[in-house]
């Protein structure tokens, strides 16, 4: 068999097919809460004001500090950080946590 | 930090509206979109990693985040003249020809080692009857099973489609010591690939 026939068959063999395949819900959790801290290096993050004014849902924690009459510094902090939610989702694929609108709820369901 | 970019002709507008708005609202770190980016590219990313990185999927983790932070890092200069998955996986290719370059250039071929390479043209009888889905079932389980430097090599070359040339000026190998890497992977993996059949 020629170098180039042996060649010809192993491309062959290797060639991928198209595939679907998803990221586990614990590994996107884990880059998402290593993204955000990235994010808080180069200064805080959006305010949930501003989140919610681009339409997007926010969870009823979250929540709670959105409507608090604070000021909008006090809500950009990552509140995730201290929500067993995030801690959960970090280390299972099929957490125990069903909050809408959250991010980690959505990286199971996705 | 506003994102401007541009539509470019050929795209659907809804489409790339949809990731200009993303993109722009990563960019204004607004978390809730962060999600959706990091969801998204991530199950863009995965598949693309997992076959490539077959021989060590302890580092996939590591290699993905490097991309994804990476790709953070370079959102102010994408121009939106591709879709945002071909320019992930833009990144994903050059961080994956990092990783080979660095482990296959720390692959130490003495000159006694590659004097005694097997050449390359041996009957590896690899045509065999089995259906797609256990081809390449077979492909990755055997991948996973050679030593590190023969599995990238053999990726690298007939995965990614690198000619011997550019393998060799990208690890900083001679295109000789490319050869005999790739004919004693060429080696390995056709005798593990009988040895399964058996």
């Amino acid at each position: 068999m020629s170098s180039a026939e042996l060649d010809r068959q192993l491309a062959q063999l290797f060639a991928l097919r198209s595939s679907k395949e998803r990221a586990p819900s614990s590994l996107k959790a884990r880059l998402y809460s290593a993204l955000i801290h990235k994010q808080q290096q180069t200064g805080p993050l959006a305010s949930l004001d501003a989140s919610v004014e681009a339409g997007h849902g926010i969870c009823i924690f979250e929540k709670l500090v959105q409507i608090a009459p604070v000021g909008e510094q006090a809500k950009t902090p990552f509140f995730c950080q201290v929500c067993h939610a995030r801690v959960l989702a970090e280390h299972s694929d099929n957490p125990l946590i069903f909050w809408s609108h959250c991010p980690y709820v959505k990286f199971k369901e996705s | 930090m506003a994102a401007k970019i541009p539509i470019q002709p050929g795209q659907a507008p809804e489409f790339v509206s949809d990731e200009r708005r993303l993109v722009a609202s990563v960019l204004g770190k607004d978390r809730k979109a962060t999600a959706e980016f990091v969801d998204q590219c991530t199950d863009w990313m995965y598949p693309f990693l997992r076959r490539r990185l077959v021989a060590r999927p302890d580092v996939m983790e590591d290699i993905l985040q490097e991309i994804l932070l990476a790709a953070w890092q370079a959102l102010p200069t994408y121009r939106g003249d591709s879709s945002l998955q071909s320019w992930i996986l833009g990144i994903a290719r050059h961080k994956i020809d990092d990783y080979y370059r660095k482990r296959i250039r720390e692959d130490v071929i003495s000159e006694e080692e590659e004097d005694s390479a097997p050449e390359p043209a041996m009957a590896p009888n690899l045509e065999q009857q089995l259906d797609s889905a256990a081809q390449q079932e077979k492909v990755q389980q055997i991948l996973s099973s050679l030593p590190e430097t023969y599995a990238l090599a053999l990726i690298w070359r007939y995965r990614d489609e690198k000619s011997v040339r550019e393998m060799a000026e990208v690890s900083g190998k001679t295109e000789k010591a490319m050869e005999r890497l790739l004919a004693r992977a060429r080696e390995d993996f056709r005798r593990r690939w009988n040895d399964v059949e058996r």
